[in-house]
């Protein structure tokens, strides 16, 4: 597995990297393995728009709920549909395809400041 | 924290442990619905030894116990289980309990680990004057509990043939491994299978036997994750969170666990009696969500826009792939099985059906 050069993690545990002028948003593989089974995912409509740090989904595994963050302030171009009806993938892929939402974002610079770089991340949680 | 004497092995395994009233237990090993999966189809190994084992002995043991619980334990015959509760004055639940019987004048009491300490004050402060010996040994004795379809053979592997094996809610004393255990045919998984209590020093040999004599029956060690996914599938309660001290077995539908026709006074008699006769305020029922959406603990339930309850345990049911739960309502809404009501969840509400207490076929009888 190879993780995004450009990927920023934020210490809620989500992670956010640009792709063809959006930016990607998903969960850590940390985060996932935490979970564990992943049983159930709620994601926002396309057009939401967040400002940073605002919850914009649930990802549920078999044992709770947990709520998650946005890393960054922006508005929701895509949700990844196949995670509704097979939140397990989230346990399956690699993690960094299994993005949640793409966002729009203006605020990517500011907001961008305090998150850390994967491997710095992984020092942290580990 | 609290460790058993199987920490070593859990960790060996590579569980994750978790804080469980006080005790650092296995969540998972691999994965919860692995985990619970193989238990349905072959059989699964538990750590249970957190569990609290209380033996009540003396001439008075029987009258005593009879004060304590609304089911008449002078029916109950040598070796066999019978599952109780202890109960206040106001009709609520101090613990669930299996009561065994293992001979005149001495019973072996089994009791949740985070009620332990508050069984064991319940049962000095109404001791009185009877002539009973009240012993802990929760801290000598530990418990593993081998539950699926392939129990019993895997047990008789471990060197207990099936002719020897406990019928269904029976207990025996007998040698496993070369040690003094004590095996009963019960558990918390709708499954067949077997509760083993071994003294500590003897628990990890006793567990790494089990596993390995089990391999050809596929056998896997279960956290605690799979085990609350499994007994709510079996719609089996848990203490804390279905039973409580507000709450009466009659309101947690156990009044099939109750002898109703039971001469002596135990506590709370007369309101458990009322409840029998008259009803109660409120009602445990299970659901299936209908829409998609996962119940949890605590989750208000609602009715036209009316709250009239709350979950207190929910989940994904990995056996049939659907959302269910268990929770308290008001019965004086009438609401029966096929009825629709709302769940709150995350300021939304999602509807779930109340169906029968039955979510999977259980497997735990006439064995």
């Amino acid at each position: 597995m190879t993780v995004k050069d450009n990927m920023l993690c934020s210490k809620s545990h989500e992670y956010v990297y640009e792709e063809n002028g959006n930016y990607n948003i998903g969960l850590t593989d940390y985060a996932i393995e935490q979970l564990g089974d992943i049983v159930f995912v709620e994601l926002p409509e396309v057009g939401t728009k967040y400002t940073k740090g605002e919850i914009f989904g649930t990802i549920e595994s078999v044992k709770a709920a947990s709520e998650i963050y946005m890393p960054i302030g922006g508005t929701v171009v895509e949700i990844n549909e196949q995670l509704i009806e097979k939140p397990e993938l989230l346990n399956e892929e690699p993690f960094e395809d299994m993005w949640l939402i793409k966002v729009s974002s203006e605020a990517y610079l500011e907001d961008s400041k305090d998150l850390l770089d994967y491997t710095t991340y992984k020092e942290e949680v580990e | 924290m609290a460790r058993t004497f199987l920490y070593n092995d859990h960790v060996r395994l590579g569980a994750k442990m978790v804080d469980f009233a006080g005790w650092e237990m296995p969540v998972q090993y691999t994965s919860i619905i692995e985990e619970h999966n193989n238990v349905r189809n072959n059989a699964g190994l538990f750590d249970v030894s957190h569990m609290g084992e209380i033996f009540v002995t003396g001439s008075d043991a029987l009258n005593f116990l009879q004060i304590l619980v609304p089911q008449d334990i002078s029916k109950v015959i040598d070796k066999k289980a019978k599952y109780c509760q202890f109960t206040t004055e106001k009709g609520g639940i101090v613990d669930d309990l299996f009561i065994y019987k293992l001979e005149d004048n001495n019973y072996l009491l089994i009791v949740n680990a985070s009620r332990l300490e508050d069984d064991y004050n319940w049962l000095i402060k109404n001791k009185n004057s009877f002539d009973v010996e009240i012993k802990n040994k929760s801290n000598e004795l530990s418990m593993v509990a081998l539950q699926g379809p392939k129990a019993s053979d895997i047990l008789e592997e471990v060197g207990l043939n099936k002719e020897h094996q406990p019928h269904t809610m029976f207990i025996t004393k007998t040698k496993l491994i070369g040690e003094d255990v004590y095996i009963s045919r019960t558990g918390y998984t709708g499954e067949d299978g077997f509760e083993i209590i071994i003294r500590n020093e003897k628990v990890s040999d006793l567990w790494n036997t089990i596993l390995e004599k089990g391999k050809k029956y596929n056998i896997l060690p279960i956290g605690l994750g799979a085990r609350d996914t499994l007994r709510l599938e079996a719609a089996m309660s848990l203490y804390g969170h279905e039973l409580d001290e507000n709450t009466s077995p009659v309101e947690a539908t156990l009044t099939w666990s109750i002898d109703k026709d039971k001469t002596e006074d135990y506590i709370g008699k007369d309101i458990i009696l009322n409840q029998i006769k008259n009803g109660a305020e409120k009602k445990l029922i299970a659901f299936k969500m209908t829409d998609r959406a996962i119940a949890r603990n605590g989750y208000k339930i609602y009715l036209n826009n009316e709250e009239i309850g709350y979950v207190t345990s929910g989940c994904v049911a990995p056996s049939i792939g659907q959302n269910i739960g268990l929770g308290y309502i008001k019965t004086n809404k009438n609401l029966k099985i096929n009825d629709t009501i709302q769940i709150m969840i995350r300021n939304k509400l999602y509807n779930a059906i109340i169906t029968s207490k039955n979510f999977i076929e259980k497997h735990n009888r006439g064995n």
